[in-house]
């Protein structure tokens, strides 16, 4: 294509600029709204210069075990990541080594899983869980998550994998390597932008999770996601505690785009576009 | 590495096991234990009386009800107002972030965050724009001259309030999907619709789409199966009303089990809504895997 002269330049950046505008204002908004006094929270114009408080933040945590919140956020989490990493990552390597005509129907099997709508499993996971005991523990999350997750470490790794040249997996056997060593010492290694792609997308996935963790978890083990939906109430709203809960728990999700988008496209097609 | 193929095969199915043990515990097993509910009057508020074996009752109950039938209208006329808006937004977005100018990268980054927010926070941030009286979305309507809605309390605009969250946090998808397939387009068709003479216009509709067409046919099956799976939007912003103006299947299954604790009720609907994603998956895959042997 070729470069925009002056004119179509200026109309771009215009065009652009609107865009930028619609789609960042909300997420400004949550974060100018988590300093803002309470009785400035709906003012028209919206104030944009006030002096910030920390006051929903400290009720946050004072008033609030919202840190205990975000520690069962984290205990979930991390569990299931790694959990979906180790099984899904040595899945991902069978189904992209083994040349046989059915395994491309267990791959499309595997990824078929997370197609499926949550709501469409929870009253099983419920009741199973009831009779399990495992209600409101993070256990019974880290399960379901990685349920979830493990689909999408499949489907990414197994690209990742595709992409070892054989030469080198036939030359570490050649020296003596079993197949086990071989994965372990030059394939993973080889892999590793692989697994952590996949490692922070499973993490953001739970970390962001609502469903499965209202409808799991109780007063013990519930997620962040779950107690900032809690602070709504009808009779009084409590908006500045709100948008502080959602600050915090947007942060990982606007650390990861800043930090790798060049993986988000892989991640989130599921491998599909490149 | 033939040599070795079989007692490789052995440990590669080894690599497999966890796997299959894992979705078969947390799949397969619930699945059946779903199908197996839904034949049966199980109401969790009553959990004295036995559950009993109803044969295809509630199924028939669910397919013969217009409240079924009519949250699965509402979830296609969401599916529909969704993925027609992210699909023409998002292409035009990655038309402008891939023109050869300073800035864009940056541009496209930060579009790409409103994606990795949590759904439930993106419910939110909406209905703190939407919220009636207070909210600031009516107040800058009113800046460019427009009167008021009422986003979440009318029946006329709900599913609209719903799309529009919606549509904000996953344009992007098909803006980042979209922007890397226009890079790896091959420039030769350009330059020879350029010789012939073409307009802009016409080079975009006659050589950039049809090269497009299979990324965007992924992307937005993509779309259309997180459409079905709409859930916590909906239940920061209606909770599926008002009325019933909002209630997509998921709601529909949301209500049945855990606001009237008609399990049964809410297993059958649930594979209902299986059936209909399985049938749109396979169609998918089918023309997928068809594509793809085309190729080969």
């Amino acid at each position: 294509m070729n470069k925009p002269s002056t004119r179509q330049a200026i109309l771009i950046y215009l065009l652009l600029a609107v865009v930028l505008i619609v789609f960042l204002t909300p997420i400004y908004l949550v974060a100018s709204s988590s300093v803002k006094p309470a009785p400035i929270m709906f003012q028209k114009p919206p104030a944009f210069f006030f002096t910030p408080t920390w006051e929903h933040y400290h009720v946050l945590f004072t008033e609030r075990p919202f840190l205990k919140f975000i520690g069962n956020s984290l205990i979930v989490a991390f569990g299931s990541t790694a959990i979906s990493l180790v099984f899904g990552s040595l899945a991902a390597y069978a189904i992209s080594r083994i040349r046989h005509r059915r395994m491309n129907d267990f791959a499309f099997w595997i990824l078929s899983l997370r197609m499926f709508p949550p709501i469409t499993v929870v009253v099983p996971y419920y009741i199973i869980f009831k009779t399990a005991g495992l209600l409101d523990t993070p256990l019974a999350l880290i399960i379901v998550y990685s349920t979830a997750n493990i689909p999408l470490v499949v489907w990414l790794m197994k690209g990742f994998f595709d992409e070892v040249p054989s030469a080198l997996e036939e030359a570490a056997m050649v020296d003596g390597y079993g197949i086990i060593e071989t994965f372990w010492r030059v394939t993973l290694p080889l892999a590793a932008p692989g697994l952590a792609v996949s490692a922070v997308f499973c993490f953001i996935f739970s970390w962001n999770e609502f469903l499965f963790a209202l409808m799991l978890t109780g007063s013990k083990a519930q997620t962040a996601t779950v107690a900032v939906m809690s602070f709504w109430s009808s009779d009084a709203v409590q908006w500045g505690r709100i948008m502080a809960g959602s600050f915090i728990i947007l942060i990982p999700g606007v650390v990861f785009v800043l930090t790798c988008q060049r993986w988000l496209v892989r991640g989130l097609t599921m491998g599909s576009v490149k | 590495m033939a040599y070795q193929a079989t007692r490789n095969r052995r440990i590669f199915l080894l690599f497999l096991l966890p796997v299959i043990a894992v979705l078969f515990l947390t799949t397969i097993y619930p699945m059946l234990y779903a199908g197996w509910l839904s034949f049966r009057n199980y109401d969790l508020a009553k959990p004295f009386i036995p559950r009993i074996f109803v044969g295809w009752a509630n199924y028939a109950e669910i397919l013969s009800s217009g409240t079924f039938l009519h949250a699965l209208i509402t979830t296609l006329k969401l599916m529909a107002m969704t993925l027609s808006a992210q699909l023409v937004l998002g292409v035009g977005i990655a038309l402008l972030v891939t023109q050869r100018l300073p800035g864009m990268g940056v541009a496209r980054t930060l579009l790409l965050i409103p994606m990795m927010i949590s759904p439930v926070i993106v419910g939110l941030v909406w209905l703190f724009l939407y919220f009636p009286e207070l909210g600031y979305l009516n107040y800058f309507l009113s800046l460019v001259g427009l009167s008021g809605i009422g986003w979440i309390t009318t029946t006329n605009w709900a599913l609209w309030a719903i799309a529009i969250a919606d549509i904000w946090q996953w344009t992007p998808f098909i803006m980042m999907g979209t922007a890397a397939a226009l890079h790896s387009l091959s420039p030769e068709p350009y330059e020879a619709a350029m010789i012939d003479g073409n307009s802009r216009w016409d080079v975009f509709w006659r050589v950039t789409l049809p090269q497009l067409k299979p990324v965007l046919i992924s992307l937005m099956f993509l779309r259309a199966i997180d459409a079905f799976k709409i859930y916590d939007i909906i239940f920061v912003l209606t909770k599926g009303g008002p009325g019933d103006s909002t209630e997509v299947l998921s709601m529909f299954i949301y209500r049945e089990s855990f606001t009237f604790w008609r399990m049964g009720m809410g297993a059958a609907a649930s594979f209902v809504s299986l059936a209909i994603i399985t049938i749109l998956v396979t169609f998918f895959f089918k023309s997928l895997n068809r594509d793809r042997s085309a190729v080969e």
